[in-house]
């Protein structure tokens, strides 16, 4: 319009009317160009910045020692329950023997003590304080940050939530800010951790400042099942005390002192299958006593979903050579099917990452792993240690199995750490981090790391109770 | 103001001075345009008296380089789009439903009182309950879940189970027959329950009967109070920003069933007289499509925690009586405790949300208390000013009498929270929900009018939201008010005689 406001005035002659039409042109796509570079330039700024999932550090609760569950122990709090009739003391000596466990675990007081039937409130409290208390402030001494720093605080423990919340009580105890932002999350078994931090990092995407959070992961362990229901008697005996403490930022100045950087989460829920859902569930059984139903049909859904999960994750992970291989090999498998040819030929993790933290839900979980996917036993032991040492401790397992490598002076500068963590719904989660610099605190671990790997798989339980396996047998 | 014996000077000045205080308010908050409109006027005459060829020639005489005017267009555009795009994704609310309770799980007073004589042996934490009860604001049609209803009540895992699936089943399908939304279309779920947490969570139950997508984000937050709405709130926001054209629904409730005391500690029984069934299902999305079609835009949330302080924290508190029943006990202090909590929450809101007029005059009255004079009282901001519904946690009567004195609301601004109080009970995080469906029922909530929702929480917690109206509501409104709004408001009295 300027244009023809000049040339109605000026009379331009024509020729010089179509150079300056070209010269316009020309100018405009230039700027357009530049505009939309620049653009994407700024988005690319804006994505980097703040979004990145640093660990600055990590603690592993490590109870005292006049916690431990030794065989002795096991079986008194085991023929405890009067209820139980031959059978039953058979079965859970039987899970014991073959849990994997060393005589180290440990358990929660009140147990230990032989108040499992009438725990008090004070008492849950009590285990979540020794716990937590003692994580937070190591973790706030070693990293040197104060609680009062903290901008986000997320607690995850599946079988107690009181009220107030435990967010609040850490709140408390550490006089943290009044705008500081907490999510307490219940209810989501041994998968919570991760789930903790994928709502770290959503936030930090979303919020888009730089901020510190502190995940704090354990378990309440104090609700024992005192009825005769065998399914529900399993939680009793494959649950150990423990819990851990992460500290989480996305502030790049703090990159130094970080131990890892969180590159991918996937989280996966088969909550819509019927049999997945209530493979792991919380009832009361026929004399009204609550406890955790563990089915049979667990495996069988801890197997779909993690499929499920590293069919999403395998991208993400594995490199494309592996990826077209694993392409290859299900084309094959597709092919074949007509001719009723099995081909079951495991995927390389390994090709895509360096360690791997798998939930120390029990052997057999650990055992089918190692198998699917053709793992050493070097790469198996660290999740096989830490379930022989500290037990299956629900959500903050994958912690302690990251502990006993970096004990081991396993993980290096720009190692890939897996981590897979399954829970009730039936959810499997998993979770990649890049190590960025050596790391060598031997944590929980630091006392006992130089027993291990132990080279005689004693098992006590099966030294002890092993004649149980003997069918003829009878119960003294 | 000075004092008068005749009326008629006192309404003439009380008259003055309201339009002195209008004329104020309008100055101020429409300062730009007082400033701009005459500079616009002037030098839109200014143009028509100059004439087209003397503008041009005046813009010819600027020499102006081809290139200098590209640059300065490139300017502009860049820095217009860099604005645009680092906005936050606007996050609309796009429908809701409560629940609403069924008539056969009505609890009279007389039905209350009954049950409470019978499975209560103690003559005291009876009478106690029954004076509680005539002072508690609530109506004869709030409802209690079907297992409290047995003699004596039934609280088992899976009675809870029973209530949870009823309250929020019903809700969600309410939820997804307004809006139309399938299952395998949500992307988010947040469920909030303060003192039911089962395992597999709530969460996972929702998933499970609805057959929801595997890579849904779902999150259960258990244990936040009755302040938990808002945080869900929060993190579907948090999420909706990270996750663009995604649907996220949160369900917001509080399960009865569990939580029946038992015992005879008085200031447990007090949750027992006041806490009902309810739940509230909300349709959140980023998703622009929806923009025509959502009823309110979320402006803002705002979360105070006064754990730090051991009176505030200890003011609602889960414990064991000296019997070993575990039940809530809420302290005296809790109204103290809660004026403090709305003070530090309106100190953060009240710059982000306030007209230019009130926070001018906050700020000059600050500066005159901390140069000229320590003794002036605090000027108090007046929050009507930039709100037009208010929805107040319906904790109590005490909680909403306390909030309309500490805010200066009339006795209409607070009837939303008096009403649902008087109809359903206090139902925890999802009573603000109801609140809201109360001020649509009635017709008021136009297009435009922005709503600021206030929660408090054991911990303690003050979190507030604020929304703003897209569209304006028309009547009549589906929903729990549907069939008893003709008869609301009604006069509450300060004792109902039992």
């Amino acid at each position: 319009m300027l244009l023809h406001a000049c040339t109605q005035s000026y009379k331009v002659p024509d020729s010089h009317l179509r150079i300056m039409d070209q010269l316009c042109l020309a100018y405009s796509t230039i700027i357009l160009l530049l505009s939309s570079l620049l653009y994407i330039l700024w988005r690319a700024f804006d994505y980097q910045r703040n979004r990145n999932c640093y660990l600055l550090d990590y603690v592993c609760y490590k109870p005292s020692d006049d916690r431990k569950l030794p065989t002795d122990l096991c079986s008194e709090i085991i023929l405890r329950n009067k209820r139980l009739s031959l059978p039953d003391y058979k079965f859970l000596l039987k899970v014991a023997v073959n849990s994997g466990f060393s005589e180290e675990t440990y358990g929660p007081r009140p147990i230990l003590e032989g108040r499992e039937e009438c725990v008090t409130l004070a008492e849950c409290f009590e285990e979540f304080d020794d716990c937590t208390f003692a994580t937070l402030d190591e973790l706030f001494c070693r990293t040197g940050v104060s609680p009062a720093a903290v901008d986000l605080l997320i607690v995850n423990i599946s079988l107690f939530a009181p009220c107030p919340s435990l967010t609040s009580r850490i709140i408390h105890r550490y006089k943290m800010r009044e705008d500081i932002k907490t999510f307490n999350l219940s209810g989501m078994g041994c998968s919570a951790s991760l789930i903790a931090v994928d709502l770290v990092k959503n936030v930090f995407m979303s919020g888009k400042k730089r901020m510190l959070a502190v995940v704090v992961s354990s378990e309440s362990m104090v609700h024992w099942y005192s009825g005769t229901d065998r399914s529900m008697m399993l939680s009793n005996c494959l649950f150990r005390s423990g819990g851990c403490s992460l500290m989480l930022t996305n502030d790049p100045s703090l990159k130094h002192r970080a131990k890892m950087k969180l590159k991918c989460l996937v989280r996966v829920h088969t909550g819509a299958d019927d049999s997945a859902y209530s493979c792991a569930i919380q009832k009361e059984d026929d004399d009204g006593r609550l406890g955790v139903h563990l089915s049979k049909g667990l495996s069988k859904a801890a197997v779909r979903a993690f499929s499920a999960n590293l069919r999403i994750l395998a991208p993400k992970v594995l490199p494309l050579r592996e990826l077209a291989i694993c392409a290859f090999r299900e084309l094959r498998q597709w092919g074949s099917r007509s001719t009723g040819k099995k081909a079951n030929a495991p995927v390389n993790l390994k090709s895509g990452i360096e360690h791997l933290c798998l939930h120390t839900g029990g052997t057999a979980v650990i055992h089918a792993v190692e198998k699917s996917f053709g793992l050493s036993k070097y790469d198996v032991e660290p999740a096989k240690m830490t379930l022989r040492r500290w037990g299956n401790t629900s959500a903050s397992s994958v912690w302690y199995v990251l502990s006993y490598m970096e004990a081991k002076k396993r993980l290096k500068k720009k190692d890939r750490v897996l981590m897979i963590n399954f829970g009730t719904g039936f959810k499997c989660n998993s979770c990649l981090w890049e190590v960025l610099r050596d790391m060598k605190d031997g944590g929980a671990w630091e006392h006992c790391i130089d027993y291990y790997p132990q080279q005689n798989l004693v098992n006590p339980f099966m030294e002890k109770f092993g004649w149980i396996n003997d069918d003829n047998v009878t119960i003294p | 103001m000075p004092r008068s014996t005749t009326s008629l000077p006192e309404f003439s000045t009380s008259v003055k001075l309201k339009y002195v205080k209008l004329g104020y308010q309008y100055l101020v908050n429409n300062f730009l345009a007082f400033l701009l409109v005459p500079v616009m006027i002037s030098v839109a005459l200014e143009l028509i008296r100059l004439g087209p060829e003397e503008i041009l020639g005046l813009w010819n005489s600027l020499h102006l380089d081809l290139i200098q005017i590209m640059c300065s267009v490139f300017v502009i555009v860049f820095v217009a789009t860099v604005y645009f795009m680092s906005r936050p994704r606007p996050v609309y609310l796009v429908d809701y439903a409560c629940f609403k309770p069924p008539l056969t799980c009505r609890v009279p007073f007389s039905t209350f009182m009954e049950h409470s004589r019978i499975n209560n042996k103690d003559e005291k934490s009876v009478r106690f309950q029954m004076r509680i009860l005539e002072r508690s604001g609530l109506g004869e049609e709030t409802c209690l879940p079907p297992a409290i209803h047995y003699i004596p009540p039934t609280p088992t895992m899976e009675t809870s189970r029973a209530e949870a699936q009823l309250v929020i089943f019903s809700a969600i399908d309410e939820l997804l027959k307004k809006t139309g939304l399938k299952p395998k279309d949500i992307d988010i779920l947040v469920v909030n329950c303060s003192l039911f947490s089962p395992t597999p969570s709530l969460s996972a139950m929702i998933i499970n009967k609805y057959k929801l997508r595997s890579n849904v984000r779902s999150f259960n937050l258990s244990g936040m109070g009755c302040s938990a709405g808002l945080i869900s709130i929060d993190l579907a926001r948090d999420l909706l920003q990270v996750h663009p054209r995604s649907n996220a629904i949160v369900v917001s409730t509080e399960i009865i069933t569990p939580n029946y005391y038992q015992g005879k500690e008085r200031a447990m029984l007090l949750p027992n007289c006041l806490f009902r069934m309810g739940a509230a299902a909300i349709l959140l999305s980023n998703r622009r499509r929806e923009a025509r079609r959502a009823k309110y835009r979320l402006v803002r949330v705002v979360r105070t925690h006064k754990g730090a302080d051991d009176r505030a924290y200890r003011c609602v508190y889960e414990e064991e009586d000296s019997e070993g029943i575990s039940g809530i006990n809420l302290s005296k202090d809790l109204m103290a405790i809660a004026g403090e909590a709305l003070k530090s929450n309106i100190t953060t809101i009240g710059p982000l949300v306030l007209p230019m007029s009130e926070q001018l005059l906050f700020f000059l009255s600050l500066v005159g208390r901390k140069l000229i004079n320590p003794k002036w009282k605090p000027y108090i901001p007046d929050f009507k000013q930039a709100f037009e519904h208010f929805c107040i946690h319906a904790g109590g009567r005490a909680v909403i009498d306390e909030l309309q004195k500490n805010l200066d609301l009339s006795p209409q601004h607070v009837e939303a929270s008096r009403m649902t109080l008087h109809r359903f009970g206090n139902t925890s995080s999802s009573s603000l929900w109801y609140e809201l469906n109360y001020i649509e029922s009635k017709g008021r909530m136009r297009r435009g009018d922005r709503v600021w929702q206030i929660g408090f929480g054991s911990g303690f917690k003050c979190n507030s939201a604020v929304w703003k109206c897209l569209r304006t509501v028309k009547t009549p409104v589906e929903g729990p008010w549907s069939d008893c709004i003709d008869r609301y408001p009604v006069d509450i009295p300060e004792v109902v005689k039992l």
